[in-house]
């Protein structure tokens, strides 16, 4: 009996304690969107009528479970039906879930409307790091984990921000009305800011459509949350929002520099340029397979003294605008821009003591891509 | 027949009576349940859907 | 919850097993297969029983040893003991094992044990074939559990192993890992068909269907459930195999296929699946709760009716799990306003339960414990449940450990302590002994602390912003990560405390006769305990008393 008492104490506890957990901002946040706010109440709203209905239940269970015991001489009832009570006790959850679809498909119809979007943001995903296209504006950019091996295996401390920061993040206009198309170039991800109450699938060969406007200028995390393989834990999506000047500015700086950078595919670049600019990107689009020292691991081939790769140059371009047919190693041709393939081409063949002093010059790459 | 749907709707509806169970086990026959079952769970599917596409335009 | 059987019958029964014992001898005599060979060749529905609950314990803890390194790594943020490869590997290990290899195992071993006792039949209808759905088993889990020593790891694409992740992008293992699935569905159809094969011919005399226990009823519709969505399994897994291996392009949207297809398929066995782990587990709860109240179920009528509606409703809620894909509205309002439907009928059969225990005679032997734990925490378990079923709010809970708290409330102190429910109820049956009630009590409480410590904060974590199946996580959500890993230790070594019952009750303890309950009514409860070999061989005769529910 004693144990049933604590029993009762335990859950009664855990009952009146979860709200008051709940308002300590272990809950679902409530977000910077008229739609995240809505979510926020339709959550509350079933978890409350859960609450009431789980008090009575258990009330009554407990209530039963005290009073009649045998050991304090309860003799049983044979009753074994009523089907007033039964049809009473089924038509009220039932009434009360009526109650709860009329609004969660009023929010539903709201978020399933993407019309007069004033800026469209191609989203996909990649093994392991998203890539993001401003459809309007010609400019596109990929955004990778920034969080550093050394803190993941704790031979330094971790950041506030650890696994959510990332080196390029999506930046986004307050209070205009963004639209995401949606798709993977590998296996199926999933792009979640919960501030923002967006979550779709990124599916390779669909293009899905969601749409946000953000209240609030601030930067806001999330992460991908399909399994997506190895690194699925190291995908974060980083969203800057912005007042709108400071967007425009941002707008500006970007296209000067993409700008920059497609007039300098002419050029004749000089190696230490290459190696800086190709430093950079392997760190951002390579090092999650081929790893920082380029030693590879598991399926993922070493770079690191690659005979293969370093006795031949064009093979080696191949195999990098190209993809490998068949395997992780995607074609990034059509991510990467020909500044970006030479400098990462360059480095590779030149960092870890692979030393050919080969230059692969983004004239040459242009040349490929077209 | 009347009495399968009532018995099929009260299953969808998961109330029952004893009494009323007692019959249909000892007068009806099982296959009359299952086809109007089937049937009513099909008549269910286009009702929801109905309301489905409608609300939703 | 079974007839009332009046006393004549039980001195008619008690003839019975005496011819039983006989024949039991006749069969030693006569020198059957001993040692290995009995086990390997028999064609007891006890035996066989058994040998399905040792095998599904076994399993339950491997599949356990694999969530303890899962959550030994969750333990603290960073990665300190397993790389990603081999953590999604352990992840995807013990979803696979603890539902195909754990609890459908268990729950077709209590079938296979008590269904013919509970319906007076001498035996399965069909013994060699389940001697052979048995075996089958430990082939397909053995060639699974290979698959963590081959090149390139186990399988680590969850245990949804969604497309393309699982075809293109596939260890070279997933081969097997089809295979083995393969064994392990042809198995379930096999135990399936006999166990209808049973239930609908091998009834004693008299009994009517409306006179089956609340078990052996779910049982029933259970096993229909089996063979509509396993053929479906078979197929997705077909169409991988061959996308693998045969160069076709169902699901690679490469070749023009549809990676969502995969995920409709899987789930159209997906959400019949979670019906087929929790129907049976309903039954044995409505055979103890009315045991150990002394009081008839409340609404026996309506759980039969209301489980026969779930089995055909459970068909039509599979996207549920799909929210996110991407469908179009018509589709995410369908799909919610039929989940929610589903969710009254299957909720309200607490009500039942409790309201069985209004007005009852209460005692609180420990397979009451559980059963009375299963109530409690499988509502837990159907209130996240309801929340999840609100498409808006299942934007934000979607692939969280708020699905992972939920699935495990209604799958771990539901299914599981089902289960283990049903283990200690029965026992005194299998062995002749009576468990004993201090370990159980002790197995119980710590059980209860355990799955709560581990399951209940992962709400929290999941409504913070934790996606699951991830090895590492962001700092803020270190505690709740902390108290789910104590908690999941206690839970796992607590479960040593059950095999320390088990072999207790075999080897001894008090003696039970044979209604060994005070409460419970079921035919299983007029033979011998233990149960001889071979009972019912003159089935009883329930005709002349026309026996009556309540
Ligand atoms: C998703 C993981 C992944 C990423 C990201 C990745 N690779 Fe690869 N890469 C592979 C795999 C796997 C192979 C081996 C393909 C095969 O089996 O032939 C490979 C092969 C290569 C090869 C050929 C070497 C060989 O021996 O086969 C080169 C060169 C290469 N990658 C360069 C790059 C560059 C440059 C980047 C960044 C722009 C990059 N990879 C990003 C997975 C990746
Ligand atoms: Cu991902
Ligand atoms: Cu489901």
């Amino acid at each position: 009996m004693r144990m049933v008492l604590a029993w009762v104490t335990g859950m009664g506890a855990a009952f009146l304690l979860a709200p008051a957990v709940y308002a300590n901002g272990w809950n679902m946040p409530v977000g910077v969107t008229e739609i995240s706010q809505d979510i926020y109440s339709l959550h509350m709203a079933i978890f409350w009528i859960c609450v009431v209905i789980g008090v009575v239940v258990f009330a009554v269970m407990f209530y039963s479970l005290f009073r009649y015991r045998r050991s304090q001489g309860a003799k049983a009832d044979n009753f074994h039906e009523n089907t007033t009570v039964e049809v009473l006790w089924t038509t009220i959850p039932l009434l009360i879930l009526v109650g709860m679809a009329l609004p969660a498909t009023a929010t539903l119809q709201k978020m399933y409307d993407p019309s007069g979007a004033d800026l469209d943001v191609m989203v996909t995903g990649q093994q392991w790091r998203w890539h993001y296209e401003y459809l309007d504006e010609d400019i596109s950019f990929t955004s990778s984990m920034s969080t550093p091996g050394t803190q993941i295996r704790g031979e330094e401390e971790r950041a506030d921000e650890y696994l959510l920061d990332v080196d390029n993040p999506l930046v986004l206009p307050v209070d205009q009305k963004v639209r995401f198309l949606l798709t993977s170039d590998d296996v199926i991800h999933s792009w979640w800011v919960p501030d923002l109450a967006v979550k779709q699938d990124a599916i390779p060969g669909f293009v899905n459509e969601n749409w946000v406007r953000i209240e609030e200028p601030g930067i806001y995390r999330g992460q991908c949350t399909e399994l997506c393989g190895k690194d699925h834990a190291f995908m974060p999506v980083v969203v800057h929002a912005m007042e709108q000047d400071d967007y425009e500015e941002w707008l500006a700086d970007r296209k000067e520099e993409a700008e920059a950078e497609a007039n300098s595919v002419d050029r004749e670049w000089e190696m230490d340029e290459l190696m800086e600019r190709g430093e950079q990107v392997y760190g951002s689009v390579c090092a999650t397979c081929h790893q920082d020292d380029g030693s590879g691991s598991g399926e993922f081939p070493a770079l690191a003294g690659n005979e293969e790769m370093l006795d031949d140059v064009d093979w080696h371009i191949d195999a990098v605008v190209n993809g490998v047919s068949g395997t992780p190693m995607a074609a990034f041709g059509g991510n990467l821009n020909a500044v970006e393939l030479a400098s990462v081409i360059t480095y590779e063949r030149n960092a870890w003591d692979n030393d050919t002093g080969d230059v692969v010059q983004p004239s040459e790459i242009q040349e490929l891509l077209e | 027949m009347w009495n399968v749907i009532k018995s099929v709707l009260a299953a969808f509806f998961g109330v029952q009576k004893e009494r009323r169970r007692q019959e249909d086990f000892t007068h009806g026959e099982p296959i009359k349940f299952i086809v109007v079952g089937i049937l009513l769970a099909i008549v269910l599917v286009v009702v929801i859907a109905m309301i489905a596409l409608t609300v939703a335009g | 919850m079974a007839p009332k059987l009046p006393p004549q019958h039980t001195l008619e029964q008690s003839s019975a097993t005496t011819t039983a014992g006989q024949a039991q001898e006749h069969d030693h005599h006569h020198g059957g297969p001993t040692g290995i060979k009995r086990w390997l060749l028999t064609t007891n529905h006890k035996e066989i029983g058994t040998l399905y609950l040792l095998f599904s314990l076994s399993m339950f803890f491997i599949g356990g040893i694999f969530a303890l390194v899962v959550r030994a790594e969750l333990f603290q943020p960073g990665l300190q003991l397993v790389e990603p490869e081999f953590f999604n590997q352990m992840t995807t290990m013990h979803g696979l094992i603890m539902v195909f290899g754990a609890v459908m195992p268990a729950f077709v071993g209590l079938a296979n044990w008590m269904i013919p006792l509970q319906v007076g039949a001498p035996d399965m209808a069909l013994p060699r074939l389940n001697n052979f759905s048995f075996w089958l088993l430990p082939v397909a889990f053995g060639l699974l559990l290979s698959t963590l020593f081959m090149p390139g790891g186990a399988p680590n694409f969850g245990w949804t192993f969604y497309a393309p992740l699982s075809t293109d992008y596939g260890p070279p293992s997933t081969t097997f890992f089809i295979f083995s699935l393969h064994i392990a569905g042809i198995s379930s159809i096999l135990g399936a068909i006999n166990i209808i094969a049973t239930i609908l011919n091998m009834r004693a005399p008299g009994m009517r269907m409306m006179d089956m226990p609340l078990f052996v009823w779910t049982w029933l519709i259970t096993a229909f459930l089996l063979i509509a969505v396993m053929p479906v399994l078979a197929g997705v897994i077909t169409m991988m195999l061959m996308d693998i291996n045969f160069g076709t392009s169902f699901f690679d949207a490469g070749g023009g296929g549809d990676p969502v297809l995969f995920q409709h398929l899987f789930w159209f066995f997906g959400h019949p699946e979670v019906y087929i782990m929790i129907l049976p587990a309903f039954g044995i709860v409505s055979a103890i709760v009315p045991a150990f109240a002394r009081k008839p179920l409340f609404g026996y009528a309506s759980m039969v009716y209301a489980t026969a509606s779930i089995a055909i409703l459970s068909f039509l809620v599979w996207v549920h799990h799909m929210f996110v894909v991407g469908l179009p509205l018509a589709a995410e309002l369908f799909f919610m306003y039929t989940t929610m439907l589903i969710a009254v009928p299957t909720g309200v059969k607490v009500f039942n339960w409790v309201t069985t225990l209004f007005r009852g005679s209460i005692t609180f032997e420990t397979p009451m414990l559980f059963a009375l734990a299963f109530i409690v925490m499988f509502t837990i378990g159907g209130f996240s449940g309801l929340m999840l079923a609100i498409v808006p709010a299942d934007f934000q809970y979607h692939d969280t450990y708020f699905v992972v708290a939920h699935f495990h409330y209604v799958l771990v102190p539901g299914a599981v302590f089902a289960i283990i429910a049903g283990a200690y109820y029965w026992l005194p049956k299998w062995t002749g002994h009576y468990p004993d009630e201090r370990l159980g009590r002790w197995h119980f409480w710590l059980s209860v602390i355990g799955v709560n410590l581990t399951f209940f904060p992962m709400h929290f974590s999941g409504l913070a912003g934790m996606p699951r199946r991830i090895p590492d996580y962001a700092l803020q959500f270190a505690d709740f990560n902390m108290v789910s890993s104590i908690g999941g230790f206690i839970f796992g070594v607590s479960q040593l405390l059950f095999i320390a019952v088990l072999i207790k009750c075999v080897r001894g303890g008090e003696k039970a006769p044979a209604k060994a309950w005070d409460g419970a009514e079921d035919l299983e409860w007029t033979v011998p305990s233990p149960a001889p070999l071979h009972t019912f061989e003159t089935p009883p005769d329930l005709t002349s008393q026309a026996p009556q529910r309540h």
